[in-house]
């Protein structure tokens, strides 16, 4: 479905050059679920952005569904990817009901039928018709990531680009999140890129991922191979350890 | 070691913020007690667990009204105190570390100008000794080149130094008591280690207490003795952090559960179920 060769990503030039991802390559394939692990400044997000044309491809090919993405992304692209994005908090517009969030790329898209998309899609991901006409502020963080859920599908996309879509959340709604994603992709047969530090997270809902660091790729694993510590670099191991907790470096220093 | 006299003594400890649209109760009847050693007060947003952490430091927000039935700090009512003795002991003996380095230091600070600053609120000193002190203790954070820190501006350094930049200002002084809210949910997994491991070894070489406030429980129960668990301004259940395995209450194990774990997790996860009568 998603087919990235040799993807580099460069942000200004000269001195302030900064090489954000560097030579990565990434084969999707239709209905699967893939995840980008990384700290930030791994360049995780910056891949999820150059797919959505955010980011400067400076070398390299992307491809969608067999074809090279089109450049400016046209309308017919963006009813194929959509993005969710991390904060969603920042991601609505404050000033816009949920009503009006949710029509807009039906205006864009021209399709006809508004009403019940709407309708449709907020049942979709769990939220009854009394959200409809309500403010950003008047919606909790939980709920909030279900209307950009809601906004993400509700032109019916291929693939859903997550960037880091729980890492704003408490742990229960995290979950409850998590849960909904996790349906969607089963009844809609969605393929799904998470972006996420949290390599629980990723495991909980890829079956493939790639480690990055400092724009490079440092390890393609799957989660099974994680599940039974064959974890190739050390660099992954020590995400893992980091994800199990706090361990304390000197024994000596427990009493 | 905690079986001495107590540092830190809690009672029946409320925060109500009376507003236009009524009362909100923040903290309701918080009790405890903490020796040195490190407690974790874990929960969800708007559990009240920061508002706790704020109302022992005497930095509730203006409408904020705080009770207790005792609140002393090394046998020291700090309900009663005036305020400006209550300031000295804020800072000196007893500190707070943020959430967010990038908005809890000076923007138009050096790091070392309010490392002196902090130092010399509380001590008698000259700048060159407040200067010493703090290399020492930029030093004391692992920061490769402390004279290089000492003199950037907050926003010249990462999430992680700006971090442990503000863990080193909070300890120059010598407090006896440390509070730390969510010290590292803004920083990246692997640089979250670091400054635990840190903030770990100073504060068992000082003999410090600790309340680390989170809302991450396996993260909290790997660091902390001692974990208080809060929902809706109550503590639901207080646990030795070894012990989580065996939470009684369901809100405890409904926040164990709904993490998803590498090894493997339940699909769908568990979410949690909120019983009304917990807040009773």
């Amino acid at each position: 479905m998603i087919d990235i060769r040799d993807l580099s990503v460069v942000f200004g030039s000269g001195r302030l050059r900064v090489e954000a991802v560097k030579g990565l390559s990434m084969r999707i394939a239709e209905g699967e679920s893939f995840g980008l692990v990384g700290e930030s400044g791994s360049g995780k997000s910056t891949v999820l952005r150059a797919i959505c044309g955010l980011a400067p491809v400076s070398a390299g090919t992307i491809a969608v569904a067999g074809k090279p993405v089109p450049v400016p992304r046209n309308r017919a692209f963006f009813a194929t990817v959509q993005m969710v994005f991390q904060d969603p908090y920042g991601s609505l517009h404050p000033r816009q009901t949920v009503d009006q969030i949710l029509s807009e790329p039906l205006a864009i898209h021209r399709l006809s039928d508004r009403d019940r998309r709407i309708a449709r899609a907020l049942a979709d991901v769990g939220l009854g018709s009394s959200f409809r006409f309500r403010y950003p502020h008047q919606l909790s963080g939980g709920q909030r990531q279900r209307v950009a859920i809601a906004r993400a599908l509700i032109l019916d996309p291929r693939v859903i680009l997550l960037d880091e879509p729980t890492s704003a959340l408490d742990a229960s709604v995290q979950a409850e999140i998590l849960n909904l994603l996790e349906r969607l992709r089963a009844e809609r047969r969605l393929t799904y890129i998470l972006v996420s530090h949290d390599l629980a997270v990723v495991t909980h809902l890829c079956d493939r991922l790639l480690v990055m660091r400092n724009g490079e790729t440092v390890e393609e694993t799957d989660t099974e191979h994680l599940r039974a510590g064959k974890a190739e670099t050390a660099y992954t191991r020590a995400l893992m350890k980091a994800t199990e907790g706090f361990t304390r470096a000197a024994p000596a220093s427990t009493e | 070691m905690s079986e001495q006299k107590p540092l830190l003594e809690v009672e029946n400890l409320n925060v109500r913020f009376h507003l236009r649209t009524g009362t909100v109760e923040a903290v309701r009847g918080v009790s405890f007690s903490l020796g040195r050693e490190r407690l974790g007060i874990v929960g969800e947003s708007g559990s009240g667990k920061s508002q706790t952490g704020r109302a022992i430091l005497g930095l509730t927000p203006p409408p904020g009204e705080v009770t207790a039935d005792r609140l002393t700090f090394d046998g020291i009512d700090l309900l009663s105190i005036p305020r400006r003795q209550l300031r000295n002991l804020r800072g000196g003996r007893m500190t707070m570390v943020m959430q967010d380095p990038k908005y809890s230091l000076n923007p138009v600070m050096t790091i070392g100008d309010q490392m002196i600053e902090a130092y010399r609120a509380h001590r008698r000193a000259g700048r060159k000794e407040a200067r010493e002190k703090s290399l020492e203790m930029l030093e004391a954070v692992q920061m490769r080149d402390p004279a290089r820190v000492f003199s950037l501006y907050p926003h010249e350094a990462s999430g992680g130094m700006g971090q442990r930049a503000m863990i080193a200002m909070m300890l120059v002084t010598d407090p006896d008591f440390l509070i730390a809210d969510e010290p590292t949910s803004a920083l990246d997994v692997t640089v979250q280690q670091e400054v635990l491991r840190i903030l770990d070894r100073l504060v068992a070489e000082r003999g410090m207490g600790l309340i680390f406030i989170s809302h991450d429980l396996r993260l909290v129960s790997s660091f902390c003795d001692r974990v208080l668990v809060m929902y809706g301004g109550k503590v639901m259940e207080e646990l030795a952090a070894g012990d989580l395995d065996a939470a009684r209450h369901p809100y405890t194990r409904g926040l164990m559960n709904c993490l998803p774990a590498l090894e493997g997790s339940a699909h769908p996860l568990p979410t949690l179920e909120r019983d009304p009568a917990w807040t009773q």
